[in-house]
């Protein structure tokens, strides 16, 4: 119960009025740079950094930890509002998201994506909590085969159950796989598929093409059934959101599960954006009743939030106790520890306990202080919607292309952003599904790189991906996902023909 | 003018089958083959290419098999295919196509303030119906938050043009 | 045409408000353009000095930090080049900015850029896992020799510095390892922590988490003396009980990784002195050796003459290297 004790210790240093105001701060600055496609928590956090030089480490950790919660919910509300991601995360959320906004229920998919990010956000400060000494440990145990592992896990509990046309889900994986092996290739030192434009040196950037295949792509389409959204929310009223609560301990074995995948994630170095793909694909393999995933389910919106936040906070783990950031932001932060002094490492819990300890109580009261601001902010969001197409509709595309810019401070991007909105605008009508796209690009460098990685290791034997029981489980797990739901549907199908004949 | 779902099948699969083609002669170059230390830096891209290229024309052809057995359905007396554009949603679309166009061009030329501040002051006028000083007062608001947000804020610069140095703002 | 005049309009009405630049040196804010991604070592040594130019008011104009860290950081140099002539982009790097061109096709060359000054120094060291059987360097190469091509060796990227000591250790001593580019020191020395490789050249912060720990233990810097006095970090060792590798016959003098800042090529004269003695009283700040300390970077400051004799003995030797090992593209 050490840990326990030491929590305790934490709430003292987290609780004072002026680490109270920074985590409001915080999260409302986070908030803003959340909705901002393209200025997202990375950037923000990274901007903040020179102004932390004056605080003491735990109050700044406080104040940058409290700006990425703020970041990852307000990613979510321009997702299901407009279909924009506004942090890579989000991508998921919009799935489903989107359609139940669309059908008029804007509230009830905002409150159900705040309060399982919220959620997810406590399960995986829970278990930092429990287990803080023992997850960093086993995540020592992860080298390049056990990556690759993770990463192709994450793709087969996505790609595995996919119900669009075989063969247009593979023009779409395989395009992603493409975009993403654009540029510098970092195991073999090699500049890819550039055709000597200094533009695309630094890669495709995975933000520029979902703003332009998700944010720009809903309008055109939006544009093309007349200029107006379809399906306005009439009246936002506080009943709504407190209707939203009461149904969600229905969801709670979605949310268990997804909260689970999301630790998994953050712990191993999936990160967010691949938890929230993941669990998504899990959710939507073990429903089997209901409307189909993709038309608004309330299911396809709490999974990837609740796994996107846990998968959030958990990845604070391996960066305070290994040095290594399962996301950007993360990245960002740990240069902010080496500026103040800190050295990220297994030794910070025990030469630090104030810092450490001070942040993870203050990860959970930020995360509430988070779910109220938030959830305060919901009428003023729906309200956006009410504002008159030839106003909003031009001013999103404006935000797209700005978003697009500040990415990586390119105008060639802004070109991309124009492209991919066509690319986007025209897989949707022609049923390419477009998550297969984006799941690739978000992993398949990384998995590329690991998959290189690991055939340098064992000299070109694939046998190292069995090579001990910890990644032999993955791959396993892994290629029964891919397959058991091809063959239990070919079941089904010779089942439910018997009968009839 | 209607475009029918056919051409924009036959457009998209040409489109991924020259994507595919590409990486096939971008990694062609750097060398495909499996090394004593694993695959080649264009490994990957190579074969993930050749998928996309056969993936391309199994698209193709089907749409052509789908077109030819709707022209036959048609010609049997029963419904035509679906239109995937109509003149009008087409006109829609083109319209706004332009826009945006003329939106990145001027944005890329004369900045990203000018470029957005025209754009969504046009847009109020021409489609809001607005009066024009009010969908001047949109654009230029819009783009006074976007300066205040981004470059005042977070200190993010944006993309500027000839217009601003000449009012001391870089 | 109507859009431009719209557009004209509202710029105008929009930027009237605002006061106009005044003074000349520099003009306008400043863009520092780092060539690493957000929280790497560059983006640290960038925003430290950022810091300490905005706290001691040493440069009272905004100055913006642009990653720019595509391409292993060439896309921060093809920026520079394409802003020839600007004197507000200051780029911050390493010793890529010269060596980068050498080993792939970019477009752009060393010369697109001129020095300003270089800063620090990081160090490089030969590091392994805490329990392994070498106590010296010569312990890990003999054990190399044993088994030619055997022992997984980590490092940061490909080509890049940590592949290049690699290369030249072997070079050096005739043993031979399998080098294994990953993503970031940190990375690798989680990698060598968990017993995946069985050494690394990490810069000292990227692995005093896990030494402090006790998980992994340096054997010996490449540097002409050894490193400045600390406190002791784990088992009562610190920095400076570190040997040389020269003093356990590693005939590697040195190697050191130059924190270094440049201007784009056709900046001015005086402008170029404007940063030098700005960066100068950097140096000479209480925060800029706090920082040296932290990280523990050795500091220096090169510029003019010296810096230039630096950056060419830098870029004979190490291309000498490339050649050897058959990476420079010509």
């Amino acid at each position: 119960m050490g840990n326990f004790d030491l929590l305790i210790h934490g709430f003292g240093i987290a609780i004072t009025p002026m680490h109270l105001m920074l985590m409001v701060v915080g999260v409302l600055l986070g908030l803003v740079v959340g909705v901002l496609p393209g200025l997202g928590a990375p950037n923000g956090v990274s901007l903040l950094i020179p102004l932390t030089f004056t605080l003491d480490p735990t109050s700044a950790i406080i104040l940058l930890s409290s700006m990425y919660w703020g970041a990852l919910f307000g990613g979510s509300t321009t997702s299901i509002l407009f279909n924009i991601p506004g942090e890579p995360s989000s991508v998921a959320t919009t799935f489903d998201g989107y359609p139940m906004a669309r059908a008029g229920q804007s509230t009830r998919a905002l409150t159900l994506a705040f309060m399982s990010a919220g959620i997810g956000a406590l399960l995986g400060v829970i278990v930092i909590t429990l287990l803080a000494g023992w997850a960093s440990n086993f995540a020592l145990r992860f080298g390049a085969p056990e990556y690759f592992a993770v990463y192709f896990l994450a793709f087969a509990a996505f790609i595995g159950m996919g119900s669009a046309a075989p063969v247009k889900t593979v023009v779409s994986l395989a395009t992603g796989l493409l975009l993403a092996s654009v540029g510098m290739d970092n195991v073999t030192g090699e500049v890819r598929l550039t055709f000597g434009f200094s533009d695309l040196l630094g890669g495709i950037s995975f933000l520029v093409v979902v703003i332009g295949l998700f944010g720009i792509g809903e309008l055109l389409a939006t544009v093309q059934e007349g200029l107006s959204f379809r399906g306005v929310s009439s009246r936002i009223d506080l009943r709504d959101v407190l209707r939203t609560i009461a149904e969600l301990p229905r969801y709670w074995a979605t949310s268990v599960r997804s909260g689970l995948v999301g630790i998994w994630m953050g712990i191993t170095p999936g990160g967010p954006t691949a938890a929230s793909f993941m669990s998504y694909g899990i959710a939507r393999q073990s429903s089997r009743k209901g409307k189909p995933f993709g038309t608004g389910r309330p299911e396809g919106i709490i999974a990837p939030e609740t796994a996107d936040h846990s998968a959030g906070t958990c990845a604070m783990l391996p960066m305070l106790a290994l040095g290594v950031p399962s996301s950007a932001t993360a990245a960002v932060m740990m240069g902010g520890l080496m500026i103040w002094g800190l050295t990220p490492g297994p030794m910070l819990f025990a030469t630090k306990p104030d810092f450490v300890w001070g942040l993870i109580a203050s990860m959970y009261i930020s995360n509430v202080v988070g779910v109220i601001l938030v959830l305060l902010t919901v009428p003023m969001f729906a309200a956006l919607l009410r504002i008159p197409f030839a106003i909003i509709g031009p001013m999103i595309v404006a935000i797209c292309f700005v978003g697009g810019y500040t990415v990586s401070s390119a105008s060639f991007d802004l070109w991309l952003v124009l492209v991919f909105g066509l690319v986007g605008y025209l897989f949707t009508r022609l049923d390419y599904p477009l998550a297969p796209l984006v799941l690739s690009m978000v992993l398949g460098h990384k998995a590329e790189n690991a998959f290189h990685q690991s055939m340098i290791l064992s000299d070109g034997s694939l046998s190292v991906f069995f090579s001990n029981p910890l990644v032999g489980s993955i791959m396993t797990l892994a290629l029964a996902l891919l397959i058991l739901p091809k063959l239990l549907h070919l079941g089904g199908r010779l089942r439910r023909r018997q009968p009839v004949e | 003018m209607t475009v029918r779902r056919f051409h924009a099948e036959i457009g998209t699969a040409i489109g991924t089958g020259a994507l595919g083609l590409a990486a096939v002669i971008g990694a062609a170059e750097l060398g495909y083959g499996w090394e004593e230390s694993g695959p080649q830096s264009g490994y990957f891209p190579f074969y993930v290419g050749l998928i996309l290229i056969g993936a391309s024309l199994w698209n193709l052809v089907a749409a052509f098999l789908r077109h030819r057995s709707a022209q036959a359905h048609a010609a049997a007396g029963g419904e035509i295919e679906e239109p995937f554009l109509d003149g009008e949603r087409l006109g829609r679309l083109g319209r706004f196509l332009a826009a945006m166009l003329v939106f990145v061009v001027a944005t890329l030329t004369l900045g990203i303030y000018v470029g957005s501040a025209g754009y969504i002051a046009w847009n109020a006028w021409r489609q809001g119906g607005y009066r024009l000083p009010v969908a001047l007062v949109f654009g230029i608001g819009f783009a006074a938050a976007l300066y205040l947000i981004f470059e005042v804020a977070f200190l993010m610069p944006l993309l500027k043009g000839p217009i601003e140095p000449l009012l001391g703002i870089y | 045409m109507t859009l431009r005049n719209i557009g004209t309009v509202a710029a105008l009405a929009l930027l009237t408000a605002l006061p106009a630049a005044a003074e000349w040196a520099p003009e306008r804010p400043l863009e520092f353009v780092v060539a690493s991604g957000a929280g790497g070592g560059t983006d640290n040594f960038a925003r430290t000095i950022q810091s300490i130019l905005t706290k001691d008011k040493i440069i009272d104009r905004p100055m913006v930090v642009l990653n720019k860290g595509g391409g292993s950081g060439a896309e921060a140099f093809l920026y520079a080049k394409q802003n020839a002539g600007d004197p507000h982009k200051v780029i911050f790097g390493t010793n890529n900015v010269y060596l980068l061109p050498h080993i792939a096709k970019l477009a752009y060359k060393a010369e697109d850029l001129q020095p300003v000054a270089a800063l620090a120094m990081d160090e490089f060291l030969i590091w392994v896992k805490a329990d392994a059987p070498y106590q010296t360097a010569g312990d890990l190469i003999e054990a190399a020799k044993a088994e030619p091509g055997k022992l997984p060796f980590g490092g940061s990227q490909s080509k890049d510095t940590d592949e290049t000591l690699v290369a030249l250790i072997e070079q050096t001593t005739g043993a031979d390892f399998k080098y294994v580019p990953f993503n970031g020191g940190g990375e690798v020395g989680v990698q060598l922590a968990g017993g995946h490789v069985v050494a690394n050249v990490n810069n000292p912060n990227e692995n005093l988490g896990q030494w402090q720990a006790g998980a992994v233990r340096p054997l010996c810097v490449f540097a002409p003396q050894r490193m400045a006095e600390s406190e002791p970090i784990h088992d009562g060792k610190g920095w400076h009980d570190i040997p040389t590798c020269k003093e356990q016959g590693l005939e590697i003098e040195s190697y050191q990784m130059p924190r270094t800042v440049w201007v784009p090529a056709g900046v001015p004269e005086e402008a170029v002195a404007f940063y030098r003695d700005a960066l100068k009283q950097v140096t000479d700040s209480q925060e800029w050796k706090d920082y040296l300390g932290k990280t523990s970077q050795t500091g220096a400051f090169l510029t003019g003459e010296e810096l230039q004799t630096f950056i060419a003995n830098s870029e004979a030797k190490t291309v000498e290297v490339f050649k050897a090992e058959g990476w420079s593209g010509e």
